[in-house]
């Protein structure tokens, strides 16, 4: 039970003396692993073999079985951050992160043995349920410990760790096949054991940040810093609750901003090797859209700290309003780039493109923090990824189907894409007119405690509105 | 980097004669592992200039 104690949020209160710098290393710890659903794609090869090795055999799991642990673990992703975000905002960061790290390294060992038992629905628990609520918990974790730390710089520092996120697939993808590689034998294709080591390895890595994270005391501030310095129009120095915000139309604005933009950049990532070999037949060969593919993920990775800085210097507003006015220009370049032939410019427009997709996840929170304040920023933002969840099916179903449908009317595959573009544009106008709408939050919303309005940092109480 | 308004509640009014090695420690645990992951993205993505 002392142990126990170990995780109260009183006891995650940093010492005088302690570096602030040390807060991005323990997110990044937490999201640089949760960060490997973006590379399952390597599993679900190995995993149509389980029974037959060197092909499928009856009773193996089709692709499309398979297909279905991932969009499970995503689900809970989404549901967990929106259930467990106002339990976060009260325990703190360490035992979020310690649940986080027990059900992702649990959901791995529990998936092991459904593979291992070849039995689906335990697989699914494991990796698709338990797994999922992982991610859903440790990717709000750090995120209002960071802003609370960093309130002169809030996109930078969320960004930093919702970068992570984007890495994390980096990491995973060539550790999962080197270790799948390393336990095959001529009995088993490696991949329960590999998700085993994957559980343990990861559970060491996230207890790093677990027990690196610290909270600042009430009423700290870096050093020359004052909330006024940082306030304006656009930003609040008061909070309001998680109840309370998503009765706001900001709430819903930014629901809607942040689900155009993500299901724009996921019709693009979830298209991307088809779309390059097809646009440009006969001088983009698999392995070089496999490269594309690589390329997008840097920019995905890197877009999500450099916008979310940035957005520190010109404001979230003007940030988003770049996406979305810069982005629909992009999105109409592309079809053009096909026509023309020119690869480069097509890259180069996916990329930029795909550096917005990442910036709109890490601006997002430090945006909440302006409307919102701090108190339940971590709580709002689990709510407010139930947009990536909503993107995650729209994003990809509006491409596939639109594409499908091109190609029935007798329209050349590379093509195909033209209409798709075009409506992606349109979303993004969408969020454009959306950010526009953007107002500061009526005061009526914001928290009141003892008679007075509550300022930044102050530790409070879900529902206590 | 550490500097606070607040001496008493986590600044650097008693800073840590560790905090730099701390510092480079713990971005070592994370930096390490990502860089590699970049840089086998890198290489998987110089196939599509070659």
């Amino acid at each position: 039970m002392a142990a126990l104690a170990l995780l109260d949020r009183e006891r995650t209160i940093a010492r005088p003396g302690f570096n602030r710098w040390l807060v991005p290393p323990a997110a990044l710890a937490i999201h640089l692993c949760i960060g490997q659903a973006y590379a399952f794609s390597v599993f679900k090869i190995p995993m149509t073999t389980l029974l037959g090795i060197a092909a499928p055999v009856a009773g193996d799991w089709p692709q499309g079985t398979i297909a279905h642990l991932f969009q499970v673990a995503i689900a809970f992703l989404g549901i967990s951050a929106a259930v467990f975000g106002a339990w976060l905002e009260r325990v703190g960061p360490r035992r979020a992160m310690l649940t986080s790290a027990v059900c992702f390294s649990g959901g791995f060992l529990v998936g092991a043995l459904g593979i291992w038992l070849h039995q689906f629905w335990i697989a699914v628990l494991g990796y698709g349920v338990l797994g999922g609520i992982g991610l859903g918990l440790g990717y709000i974790s750090p995120v209002s410990t960071l802003i609370k730390w960093f309130p002169d710089k809030p996109g930078m520092a969320t960004g930093l760790a919702i970068m992570g996120f984007g890495g994390g697939a980096m990491i995973a993808s060539p550790l999962s096949v080197a270790l799948m590689a390393h336990f095959k034998t001529a009995t088993s294709m490696g991949v329960a054991q590999a998700w085993v080591a994957m559980g343990v390895i990861y559970f060491v890595f996230m207890m790093f940040g677990t027990f690196t994270v610290r909270l600042p005391a009430v009423g700290w501030a870096p050093r020359g810093f004052s909330p006024a310095s940082v306030s304006g129009r656009m930003i609040t120095t008061a909070n309001v609750t998680v109840n309370s915000a998503t009765m706001t139309p900001q709430f819903w604005l930014l629901w809607i901003m942040l689900c155009v933009n993500v299901t724009a950049g996921i019709g693009i990532i979830e298209q991307a090797s088809p779309m390059i070999q097809e646009m440009f037949s006969g001088k983009v060969t698999a392995v070089a859209a496999g490269g594309f593919v690589g390329l997008l993920s840097l920019a995905n990775m890197s877009g999500r700290f450099l916008w979310s800085s940035l957005s520190d210097v010109i404001g979230r507003r003007a940030t988003y309003a770049t996406f979305f006015l810069v982005g629909p220009a992009l999105y109409l370049a592309i079809p053009v780039t096909g026509k023309a032939g020119s690869v480069p410019l097509f890259v180069l427009s996916c990329a930029i493109i795909i550096t917005m997709y990442g910036g709109g996840f890490a601006t997002i929170p430090a945006y909440l923090r302006d409307l919102f304040g701090t108190m339940h920023v971590g709580a709002i933002h689990g709510r407010l990824l139930t947009a990536w969840s909503a993107a995650g099916i729209l994003g990809p179903l509006l491409v596939n189907t639109i594409r499908q449908h091109e190609i029935d009317q007798g329209i050349a595959k590379a093509d195909a894409y033209a209409l798709s573009m075009h409506l992606m544009a349109g979303l993004l106008l969408v969020g454009l007119i959306s950010n526009f709408l953007v107002r500061p939050v009526d005061t009526r919303h914001h928290y009141v405690r003892d008679g007075a309005h509550s300022g930044m940092g102050a530790p409070l109480q879900e529902g206590s509105a | 980097m550490t500097g606070s308004n607040h001496p008493s509640a986590g600044g650097d009014a008693a800073a840590d004669p560790l905090g730099p090695i701390k510092l480079l420690i713990a971005w070592a645990v994370v930096g390490i592992p990502a860089a590699w992951g970049v840089w086998q993205v890198v290489l998987k993505s110089l196939a599509l200039f070659r």
